[in-house]
């Protein structure tokens, strides 16, 4: 039998690839289509933003919300001062240690938030750090539980970004400029990852905003996560509109990463004629 | 006391010696090279005197001052290396006085120096660039004005024209050793390219699997070098074997023709010696001293400038010599029967 001709080959090749584009786009899109219109058709027979509304002016909402925002922030930067040294560190003096440290970031996605949670509560809630009983000391909790879920997330942006410069000898030309550690680290080290930080900093933020398990055992209804689950359980066309709303945020934050990662691109491509 | 001594300076990692009983003093103003293939131990020994490194066993001392474990940023010391290591956030005057701003220096002060340094280097008007926006020549003449911005009492400079084309490399090359020289400060450069290290020294050190070979002016380590490494490394050289060596005549055959040699009985030979000629001191035709081999001629390399024609002298002893690619050589074709002469100081004994 005769072999087809390689031009109709490479039409049959074409359409395989847009057959299983349109199908990945279908299964990604069409539920959040049925989410979108099934939020909107909060009143019967017309399309309405009436389920937004009810949201925004829910005080609930900005209250939970505008929480785990604290929250994600101070845990971004914990994590920050915690991960970008400690990468810098090992990649510097330690590169053996590395695939353990890897391994060690990892581990949030092994082990189940509601394991972490549980043996944090039971840690921290008898001497000698009693962090349960009161309003500061859970939030100090939830904070040090979403550092360590953000833990892949921020290790490996930084890690990468790292990889990305000359660790080693831009140290070594700061210190026989006569920079110490601290000078190397903050107008050296950290203005370098600024892409690589901003990067696992959206991405920590996207994880914490919508977390449901840590908040709801240390925190309970205070943060946005349990208050989705709330109105999914009570409201039904509101949850589907805090569904979109919640992706919307995601994306955004996203796009962030995009946009600093783009600028960033930009000027290299730039400076290169 | 010298300016910069290193005393009995031995580095081990694990099991390794990278450094052996290194001793050398370098006096103030002085430009010194080591010199060597990868592994010699060239970069640790300049990472030691960075302070980078610290040495196993001995002293650096440093305009009379015990520097061995003293912290690189204390040091005064300033390094070029051979990536640049410039900082990408940071401006070409930025990067310049940086070290000038981490010593608290008044902006107005800093500003000045700054605006020194690009006019020795020439780059005034790429103050406000990025270093991605600049070429590699570009970026390491700014790395050589930040590690000056800041006077340093040594200038280390670790393979700084590696990572450049070889046009640039001379250009460079010849700007490094007119900055050293205005300024004369006390520079130790490392490279592995025997052409920098000769044509930019006062002093070349040679080394090979962490030991020191030789030291000397780059003429004496060209025209005199006092080991095999030393005379094989630097620059090209026929390593002939010999037979029937008769020291009291100083003769010897070799592919069993006469030769004559004057040859130093202060220096060591091996228990297997070999006479050791450079190519360039070749001649071709009867004229030049009392050693005439007879040969034919087996290839001829153009190499531009100079044109290296191989001669198999018998018993499959092949020699290199290097002629001039004047317009009035009477070059000799591949297969021709040649007379190649060559004085009797000009080989010697390894």
């Amino acid at each position: 039998m005769k072999a087809p001709a390689p031009s109709a080959r490479r039409h049959v090749q074409t359409l395989w690839s847009w057959l299983w584009i349109v199908l990945g786009v279908l299964y990604f899109v069409v539920p959040l289509i049925a989410t979108f219109d099934f939020s909107l058709r909060a009143k019967k027979d017309v399309l309405t933003f009436l389920a937004y509304g009810r949201i925004f002016t829910d005080a609930a909402f900005w209250r939970t919300f505008s929480f785990s925002l604290q929250m994600a922030f101070f845990a971004i930067v914990v994590s920050i001062l915690l991960v970008v040294p400690t990468a810098y560190w090992i990649r510097l003096k330690l590169p053996r240690l590395r695939p353990m440290v890897e391994f060690v970031s990892m581990l949030p996605f092994v082990v189940p938030a509601i394991v972490l949670v549980f043996g944090l509560i039971r840690v921290f809630s008898g001497p000698p750090f009693r962090l349960t009983n009161t309003f500061a000391g859970t939030n100090v909790l939830l904070v040090a539980g979403y550092v360590v879920l953000a833990l892949p997330y921020t290790y490996r942006a930084v890690d990468t970004g790292l990889g990305a410069i000359d660790v080693r000898t831009l140290t070594e030309a700061a210190q026989s400029l006569g920079a110490g550690w601290g000078t190397i680290m903050f107008k050296i080290i950290f203005p370098n990852l600024r892409v690589a930080i901003l990067s696992g900093a959206f991405l920590t933020l996207a994880t914490v905003i919508g977390e449901y398990t840590l908040a709801t055992f240390i925190v309970g209804n205070k943060a946005f996560g349990p208050y989705m689950s709330l109105i999914g359980q009570n409201r039904t066309y509101e949850s589907s509109s805090l569904a979109i709303i919640s992706f919307l945020l995601t994306w955004a934050f996203m796009g962030l990463i995009q946009i600093f990662n783009r600028g960033r691109a930009e000027g290299h491509l730039a400076g290169a004629r | 006391m010298s300016f910069l001594t290193l005393a009995n300076i031995s580095k081990t990692f694990g099991a390794t010696v990278a450094v052996a009983d290194f001793n050398l003093n370098i006096e103030k103003g002085e430009f010194v090279s080591f010199l060597g293939p990868s592994g010699c131990g060239k970069t640790t020994t300049l990472r030691m005197i960075a302070g980078f490194e610290m040495p196993s066993t001995g002293i650096i001392t440093l305009d009379d001052m015990d520097i061995t474990y003293q912290p690189p940023n204390q040091r005064n010391v300033g390094m070029v290396f051979q990536a640049y290591a410039l900082f990408p956030n940071m401006t070409v005057a930025q990067n310049i006085g940086f070290g000038l701003q981490v010593r608290k220096t008044p902006p107005a002060e800093i500003q000045k120096r700054v605006e020194e340094m690009l006019a020795l280097i020439h780059l005034e008007e790429f103050a406000s660039r990025y270093p991605y926006q600049m070429s590699g020549g570009q970026q390491q003449r700014v790395a050589l004005a930040r590690a000056l911005a800041i006077q340093p009492r040594v200038l280390l400079l670790d393979e700084p024209l590696s990572a450049l084309d070889a046009k640039i490399r001379v250009e460079l090359r010849l700007e490094i050793r007119r900055i050293q020289q205005t300024l004369g400060i006390t520079t130790v450069y490392v490279t592995h390219d025997q052409e920098e290290a000769l044509s930019l020294s006062d002093r070349v050190v040679v080394m090979s699997r962490g030991h020191m070979e030789q030291v000397g002016t780059p003429y004496e380590i060209y025209n005199y070098p006092t080991t095999e490494f030393v005379a094989s490394f630097v620059g090209q050289l026929n390593l002939l074997p010999i037979a029937n060596l008769d020291r009291t005549a100083r003769s010897c055959t070799l592919a069993g023709q006469p030769v004559h040699f004057e040859h130093s009985t202060d220096r060591p030979i091996s228990d297997t010696p070999r006479l050791a000629i450079r190519p360039e001191e070749f001649w071709l035709g009867d004229g030049q001293g009392r050693n005439l081999l007879r040969g034919r001629v087996e290839t001829l390399i153009f190499l531009g400038a100079i044109i290296r024609v191989r001669v198999d002298i018998g018993d499959g002893v092949l020699i290199s010599a290097d002629l001039f690619n004047a317009r009035s050589l009477n070059l000799p074709r591949v297969g021709d029967e040649v007379l190649v002469s060559f004085p009797v100081h000009a080989c010697w004994l390894i």
